[in-house]
């Protein structure tokens, strides 16, 4: 009964500790100060979260420039070879907890994808989707860690009359940076053409858009003397090409929709935590910390997912796909 | 496309780092662990179907022996019901045996009587006639008078007792 009683007043202590935190880091933040009209030394604020879209360079190897987002990526790469490195280094069949861990990624995954593509398909998929699955759900986990987006050199910008100081990370969230969503974008059309000509053959493929073989029944219909079918065929045969070349376009859009949707809301979380941390310092981000827990997770699932069900219509042909475009 | 920071090496250098990302995933995640899930599952498929096996199994020879104890039980009472009959036949045998042999020995026993009262009575007879020839005699012998034959008589009569008494 003591003891509880004793963390039950530890709670409450820390409670009032945490609410203390929350109030002074409110009241010297820039709302409070404006508010109750006080003088903050700047030491004391946190600066202005200044947007910047391109990641910075912070070497350069002859032409190329070494930025922090590709920095973070290869620390993203090497955490996760340890991780499933040493997880994976003796398989048992009754496995430790490193090995439950891989295969439950593994597996949940592996079942997902089955679900959405079917037994057949799976191994065709599991490699790509899952890796696009783990590696940008790592960087947007990993961005969250304290050491992103916080360590660096401190550099005196000037916008027009305002003066700023700014941080240049040395590690910034890697899913910030365009080239890697773009990366990745281009991976996975690349790997959903790849798959529509490699698994359906090339010419099937091309028919799946444009649908010749309906134009060429169209013409057998004018060789069978039937002229009416064969001008309503060679209509609907012109309609289905334009709607193949709109098919088309909008393969190639994905690339810019992948692009910027996980860009898009990567950059936004960053400035969204930003912002938290400059209006209030303390306690106020630790929501938005869950929250952009849950959008980098969601974010993977669907730029995972995506790849994966426009894999899955690329390798089935376009009549059982029926009423599946958007 | 240059003021969010497009540009190409960039693209490529992410694009090696996915690739070099998805090798080594490949070698060390996707490749151990599907195939140690995949062995697992085989091997619970294995088991199972085993344990459904030797269930199967153990559920025939439970019929077999179930089998085995009624073919034993049905034997037991054949042999019983042999036995008792058996048993039976014998008793009538011994029965009839036993009555035989008395019957025999009854037989044996009465003609034996028989035989010893026929000895007897042949006995008797010539005892008999040989007392009346000496009676004859001794009446012959002496002149007779009443008196004397009666005295005669009782004699002969006497020395017969005396005879019959040895």
């Amino acid at each position: 009964m003591s003891k509880l009683g004793c963390s039950s007043r530890l709670v409450v202590i820390l409670g009032i500790v945490l609410l203390a935190l929350f109030l002074a880091s409110f009241v010297m933040g820039p709302l409070g100060s404006k508010f109750f009209n006080i003088q903050v030394p700047t030491e004391l604020q946190v600066s202005k979260p200044h947007v910047v879209l391109p990641s910075e360079a912070m070497f350069h190897v002859g032409d190329f420039k070494i930025t922090n987002t590709l920095i973070s990526s290869w620390i993203t790469i090497i955490l996760l070879c340890l991780l499933f490195f040493f997880a994976t280094r003796k398989m048992k069949i009754i496995p430790g907890r490193l090995q439950s861990f891989a295969e439950v990624v593994v597996d949940g995954i592996y079942n997902t994808i089955e679900g959405v593509a079917g037994e057949k398909h799976v191994r065709t998929f599991f490699p790509i989707v899952t890796t696009i699955f783990i590696y940008v759900v790592t960087n947007a986990l990993l961005a969250l860690t304290p050491f992103w987006g916080s360590w660096g050199p401190i550099e005196h910008v000037t916008e027009g009359a305002h003066s700023a100081t700014v941080i240049v990370p040395f590690l910034r969230a890697a899913n910030t940076d365009i080239n890697l969503t773009l990366s990745i974008a281009l991976v996975s059309f690349i790997f959903i053409e790849y798959l529509g000509f490699s698994k359906i053959g090339p010419l099937k493929y091309i028919d799946s858009f444009f649908q010749f073989s309906a134009l060429g029944k169209a013409f057998g219909q004018l060789f069978k003397g039937d002229g009416k079918a064969f001008i309503s065929g060679l209509a609907f045969g012109f309609i289905n090409i334009y709607v193949g070349l709109l098919e088309i376009l909008s393969h190639f859009i994905r690339i810019v929709s992948f692009t910027f949707r996980l860009f898009g809301n990567m950059t936004a979380g960053e400035i969204l935590l930003g912002v938290m941390t400059f209006l209030v310092a303390f306690i106020a981000p630790v929501p938005f910390y869950g929250l952009e827990t849950l959008v980098g997770f969601l974010q993977a699932m669907i730029f995972a997912g995506l790849t994966l069900v426009f894999g899955v219509m690329a390798v089935t042909s376009h009549h059982e796909e029926g009423a599946e475009h958007n | 496309m240059e003021n969010i920071g497009v540009n190409w090496q960039l693209v490529v250098a992410f694009l090696i780092n996915f690739l070099v990302l998805f090798g080594l995933l490949t070698a060390i995640l996707y490749k151990p662990v599907l195939k140690m899930l995949d062995e697992r599952a085989a091997k619970i498929k294995e088991s199972l179907e085993q344990a459904e096996k030797i269930k199967e199994q153990t559920s025939r020879s439970e019929e077999q022996i179930k089998a085995a104890v009624e073919a034993a039980r049905k034997e037991g009472q054949v042999i019983i019901a042999q036995a008792s009959q058996i048993a039976e036949k014998i008793k009538e045998e011994a029965k009839d045996g036993a009555r035989k042999e008395a019957d025999a020995i009854v037989i044996k026993a009465r003609d034996a009587i028989k035989l010893e009262r026929d000895k007897s009575i042949a006995d008797l007879r010539s005892e008999f006639s040989n007392l009346t020839i000496l009676a004859a005699e001794k009446v012959i012998k002496e002149s007779l008078d009443a008196p004397k034959h009666r005295k005669l008589i009782n004699e002969v009569l006497e020395q017969s007792n005396t005879f019959k008494q040895n």
